[in-house]
């Protein structure tokens, strides 16, 4: 059988790669990359919107290649997700919008920077795993969500 | 030859689970070393029955192979 592990991942990347996950858990959560994202961005926030932060504790976004105040706008109906790279050059995101609670805009920022992990890791995981010529046996998304990927390699 | 085996497993709040087979003894090690460092840190390891079976091959071929480029 060999071993069994359990690893908890630790997000480091520059902007684009970063970036690159953001659009992988944006599509895969139905949410939209804002075209006007300056407009978006610089919107007043009104009386009745609700704001909510969420960082991801174990992440790092290098600011090489990185323009400051830079920041990807996702929307999904009334509410918007802002992703960037904050103070202490952490990842975080920011959700808001007009009717809905703290409680909802909490639970839909951290959805996000879940689907946002699972996709990061997913792309660095299968990158390596082709640079090493490992040979993929089989792929599934499973029904709770997870993602299982089977590989093999001959050794002599 | 020796066919080595690694399922991952990468659920929806991100953490991976990682199951190695078909690798014996410190080979075992060398790829969970490689995960780890290619994932993140390590929250739990258990080694099966297989890891204490006597390695067909050296395990600094598989070190070598499995060395991330600089």
């Amino acid at each position: 059988m060999g071993a069994v592990l359990i690893l908890t991942p630790i997000i480091i990347g520059s902007w684009p790669v970063i970036t690159a996950a953001v659009a992988g858990a944006a599509s895969a959560m139905g949410l939209m990359v804002s075209e006007s994202v300056k407009e978006a961005a610089k919107e007043s926030q009104s009386d009745t919107e609700q704001s909510v932060e969420v960082e991801l504790a174990d992440s790092e976004v290098l600011a090489e290649s990185m323009a400051t105040d830079q920041q990807i706008v996702l929307t999904k109906g009334t509410i918007q997700l802002c992703v960037k790279r904050d103070e202490r050059g952490r990842c975080s995101v920011c959700a808001k919008g007009t009717g809905h609670s703290e409680a909802e805009l909490k639970q839909i920022a951290e959805e996000f920077t879940q689907k946002l992990t699972q996709c990061f890791v997913y792309d660095k995981v299968v990158r390596e795993l082709k640079n090493k010529e490992f040979q993929v046996v089989n792929e599934e998304v499973m029904e709770d969500e997870s993602i299982r990927i089977h590989v093999r390699r001959w050794m002599d | 030859m020796a066919q080595h085996e690694v399922e991952i497993t990468i659920s929806k709040t991100g953490e991976v689970k990682v199951h190695i087979k078909g690798a014996k003894g410190k080979n075992c090690l060398v790829y969970s070393k490689w995960l780890s460092e290619l994932v993140g840190k390590v929250k739990d390891q258990q080694l099966t029955s297989e890891y204490y079976e006597p390695e067909i091959k050296a395990r600094i071929d598989v070190e070598q192979d499995l060395r991330t480029e600089e």
